[in-house]
C-alpha cells in the first residue's frame, strides 16, 4: 500500500514537472499524458458546464460538479457527479468506481423516484449525458487498449498515432493526439474511421494552472460528419482537498456531500 | 502543414469560444438554492368506451410543479409541490410530494423527517420488498413515471457502519397504494363476477390511525466488491385493499414481510435477484376467504446495453400463493382466485437517439399463467432543455375477465403530455 502510494507520488512528480529530457518512447509519453489529463493530484473537484449543439445550432446545456479520488495513481479511481442543470436532471447523481482490472461499477440516483439504479458498464464509447463526449473521454481510456507510435516531435508537441488492439470494440480505426511537451496534456485528438476519414475531433482551447497542476479549462469535441459539437468549460478547480473514500458510496447518492460540493471561498 | 493550419486557426476558434460562454453567468452550484419545476398539460383517452365509466378520457391534467431546497447550516429542507387541476376527478391538484427536513447525527447517521418518496429493492416496475406506497392509477393513466411512487409521511434513519448499513423507515400512519376505485378505471369484482365502477367510488376501510397501526420497514445493506447485498423486513398492511371486513367492506389485511436481494454485474450487464416472504398475519392458515394468504415472491432480472444506446431488460417474476388448497376450499368464487403460481415475464427496451433528444421505450408485462399482458410504449421528444413532449399508450389485453392486467382492458389508453421546465 505504502509502496504504491510512493510510486504514485513519483509518477505524479514526473508527470507535472516540465521534463528536461525528451521522453524515451511513445508508451512513456502516453503514460505521462494519462496521468496529466486524468490523475492530477490525489483527488480533485471541478464544476463543469457543457453546451451541446447540433448541426442546426440548437443547444442543450448541462451543468454539474465532479468530485474525483484516485485509489491508485494511473489505476482505480472514483467519481461522483452531481447535476445542477437543466432543471429536469437537477439532483441526479452519478457514482462511478473505475477499475483497471474489471468493468467499472456505475450507479445513478434519480431523485424523483428516490431510485438508486445500477447501470451496466456497457459501451464506454457512448454519449456522456447526451453530449458528444464519450464516457471514455471523461474518465480516460486505458493506455493498454491501444498500440502507440510517436510519428512526429515538433517544437511544442509530441504527435502520436494510436491503433486499437481490439478494433471490434471501438468505432475508430486509429486516432492521432497532439500532446503538449511541457504539460503532457493532449491538446488535440483526431479520430479516423475505417474508411480513412477524420470524423471526430477533440480540441483544447484553454489551459490554466490550479494548485500547481496544468488543467484543461475549455475544450470542444466536434462530430465532423453530422456537424454537431459539444463545448465544455471547467471552473472552480481544486486539487488535493483530502476527499475521503466514504464520499464515493451509496450514501452520497441520496445525500450529496455538501461540504465537498460547495464552491471554494473567495473564488468566483 | 496541417499543424500549421491548426495553429493559425486556433486563435479564431478561441475567439468563438469567448462568445459562446461570456454572455452567461454560472448557475448556482449543485449545493445552492434554486427554484425549479415545470408546467405540464396531459391528455389521455381510451381506445374504446368503458361502458361502466361515463367519460372516454383517462387523463386531463394541468399541473405546475415547484421545487426548491433550502440549506441553512447542516440542515436541508426540501420542497416539491404540485398545483393544478385534474379534469377527470374534477378537482384541484394540490399535492405535496416532498416537504422534509434532512440532517446528520454524528458522522454516520442521516435522518430525513417529513413527507417524502421512499424506494428500495431491485425489481424494475416489480415490487417485492418495496412496500412504500405506489400510485397505480397515475401509472396506468400515463402520468410521468415519477408519479408511480406516492409520497408518504415518514421518518427515515440511515446508519452507516463498515460492517453493514441500516435503513429504517417508520410511517406513523398507514399509507396504502393509490388503488383502483372505479372513478377513472373500472376494476374486477369477484362478488359481481365482472367489472364494476361503484358510485360513490370504492373507498376501502383503512386501519385506525393509532401508533400500533403504523408501518415499519428496515433494510440492512452492504456492497462488497461491486455486489450489493440487502436484507429487508416490514410490518404493516397489504398495500392494496385485498381483504374484506365481516360487513363486506374492502380493507387492508395486516402484513409482515421478510426478504433478501442481490444485485451485481454479470457479463455485459447487471443481474438482480430478490425474494420476499409475505406473512398474512391474520390468516396464516390461509382458510379465511376474506383475507389474502401468505405468499412467496421472487424476481430474477438482467439488463444490458445490447447495442450502443439500446438497452434491454428482462425479468421473471413469481408470486406463489401458499396454503392454496385452503384458499380454494374456502373461497366463495374459486374460479376468480389468482393462480397458485402467478408468473410474469417483463421486458424493457430503451433506445436513446439524437443526443438524448429522442427516447423510445417499450415495457411489456406478460403473464403466461394468467394469459394476459400489459404493453407500455412511450416516446419522449426533448425539443430543448425547456420543452419536451411525451406520447405513449397503456394497452391491456388477456383472455379472462378477472386477471390482473385484463381487468383493465377497457382502460387501454393513449396519452400526450407537453412540459415546460423552468
Amino acid at each position: 500500500m505504502k509502496i504504491t502510494f510512493l510510486l504514485g507520488s513519483i509518477a505524479l512528480l514526473a508527470a507535472t514537472q516540465a521534463p528536461a529530457e525528451p521522453a524515451a518512447g511513445a508508451d512513456d509519453i502516453v503514460a505521462r499524458a494519462n496521468l496529466a489529463a486524468y490523475y492530477a493530484g490525489d483527488d480533485g473537484r471541478s464544476e463543469v458546464r457543457m453546451i451541446i449543439s447540433d448541426a442546426q445550432d440548437r443547444q442543450q446545456r448541462r451543468q454539474f460538479t465532479v468530485l474525483r479520488r484516485d485509489v491508485t495513481d494511473g489505476g482505480d479511481q472514483q467519481f461522483l457527479v452531481v447535476f445542477s442543470q437543466p432543471s429536469d436532471v437537477r439532483g441526479t447523481v452519478f457514482l462511478v468506481n473505475k477499475h483497471s482490472d474489471r468493468d467499472d461499477d456505475r450507479w445513478l440516483y434519480l431523485p424523483g423516484l428516490d431510485l438508486v439504479k445500477r447501470i451496466s458498464a456497457g459501451d464506454k464509447r457512448t454519449s456522456f449525458v447526451g453530449s458528444h463526449y464519450f464516457y471514455e473521454d471523461v474518465s480516460g481510456r486505458r493506455p493498454s487498449d491501444d498500440r502507440h507510435e510517436l510519428i512526429e516531435t515538433t517544437d511544442d508537441r509530441y504527435v502520436l498515432r494510436h491503433t486499437p488492439l481490439d478494433p471490434s470494440s471501438v468505432e475508430f480505426a486509429s486516432y492521432v493526439t497532439w500532446i503538449d511537451r511541457e504539460t503532457y496534456l493532449p491538446m488535440k485528438i483526431e479520430y479516423t474511421n475505417p474508411a480513412g476519414k477524420v470524423y471526430r475531433r477533440v480540441e483544447v482551447f484553454e489551459v490554466g494552472e490550479f494548485d500547481g497542476f496544468p488543467t484543461v479549462t475549455r475544450s470542444r469535441v466536434s462530430d465532423l460528419l453530422s456537424g454537431g459539437r459539444t463545448d465544455m468549460q471547467f471552473r472552480y478547480i481544486q486539487y488535493d482537498i483530502g476527499l475521503p473514500a466514504e464520499v464515493f458510496t451509496e450514501r452520497s447518492l441520496r445525500t450529496p456531500p455538501r461540504e465537498w460540493l460547495a464552491r471554494p471561498d473567495g473564488e468566483d | 502543414m496541417r499543424c500549421l493550419l491548426t495553429i493559425l486557426l486556433l486563435p479564431v476558434a478561441a475567439y468563438a469560444q469567448e462568445d459562446l460562454w461570456d454572455d452567461d453567468a454560472w448557475e448556482e452550484d449543485a449545493a445552492g438554492t434554486a427554484w425549479t419545476g415545470f408546467v405540464e398539460a396531459g391528455l389521455g383517452t381510451r381506445f374504446s368506451e368503458d361502458p361502466l365509466v361515463d367519460t372516454r378520457a383517462t387523463l386531463e391534467d394541468l399541473r405546475w410543479r415547484v421545487e426548491t431546497q433550502w440549506q441553512p447550516r447542516g440542515w436541508s429542507i426540501e420542497l416539491k409541490a404540485d398545483l393544478g387541476y385534474d379534469g377527470i376527478e374534477q378537482e384541484a391538484i394540490a399535492e405535496l410530494r416532498d416537504l422534509s427536513l434532512s440532517f446528520s447525527v454524528g458522522d454516520s447517521t442521516d435522518v430525513r423527517l417529513g413527507r417524502q418518496v421512499l424506494t428500495w429493492g431491485t425489481g424494475d416496475l416489480v415490487f417485492l420488498n418495496d412496500l412504500f406506497p405506489k400510485d397505480f392509477v397515475s401509472f396506468f393513466a400515463g402520468r410521468d413515471d415519477e408519479y408511480l411512487k406516492a409520497p408518504g409521511n415518514a421518518l427515515r434513519i440511515t446508519h452507516f457502519t463498515p460492517l453493514v448499513n441500516v435503513d429504517f423507515a417508520w410511517s406513523p400512519e398507514f399509507d396504502p397504494d393509490v388503488y383502483l376505485t372505479g372513478e377513472r378505471f373500472s376494476f374486477f369484482s369477484p362478488r359481481a363476477g365482472g367489472n364494476v365502477a361503484p358510485q360513490p367510488p370504492l373507498s376501502a376501510l383503512e386501519p385506525r390511525a393509532t401508533p400500533a397501526n403504523g408501518e415499519f420497514a428496515v433494510r440492512l445493506f452492504r456492497t462488497i466488491a461491486g455486489r450489493e447485498y440487502a436484507l429487508y423486513g416490514y410490518r404493516g398492511f397489504f398495500k392494496q385493499p385485498s381483504a374484506v371486513t365481516a360487513s363486506g367492506q374492502a380493507t387492508f389485511a395486516p402484513l409482515g414481510a421478510l426478504g433478501v436481494s442481490l444485485r451485481q454485474p454479470a457479463g455485459p450487464g447487471i443481474l438482480h435477484l430478490e425474494t420476499a416472504y409475505y406473512d398474512s398475519r391474520d390468516d396464516r392458515d390461509g382458510d379465511d376467504p376474506r383475507i389474502p394468504n401468505d405468499q412467496w415472491r421472487f424476481v430474477a432480472g438482467y439488463e444490458w446495453e445490447a447495442v450502443a444506446n439500446f438497452t434491454v431488460g428482462l425479468q421473471y417474476y413469481l408470486e406463489r400463493t401458499l396454503d392454496y388448497g385452503a384458499l380454494r376450499a374456502n373461497s366463495a368464487a374459486p374460479a376468480f382466485e389468482a393462480e397458485k403460481n402467478r408468473q410474469v415475464l417483463t421486458n424493457r427496451l430503451t433506445y436513446r437517439a439524437g443526443r438524448d433528444r429522442y427516447l423510445w421505450s417499450l415495457f411489456t408485462f406478460y403473464s403466461p399463467s394468467d394469459r394476459d399482458a400489459y404493453f407500455r410504449p412511450a416516446f419522449t421528444y426533448r425539443y430543448s432543455d425547456q420543452w419536451s413532449l411525451s406520447a405513449g399508450a397503456n394497452v391491456f389485453t388477456g383472455s379472462e375477465a378477472h386477471t390482473f392486467f385484463n381487468q383493465l382492458q377497457d382502460a387501454s389508453n393513449v396519452y400526450l403530455r407537453l412540459r415546460l421546465s423552468y
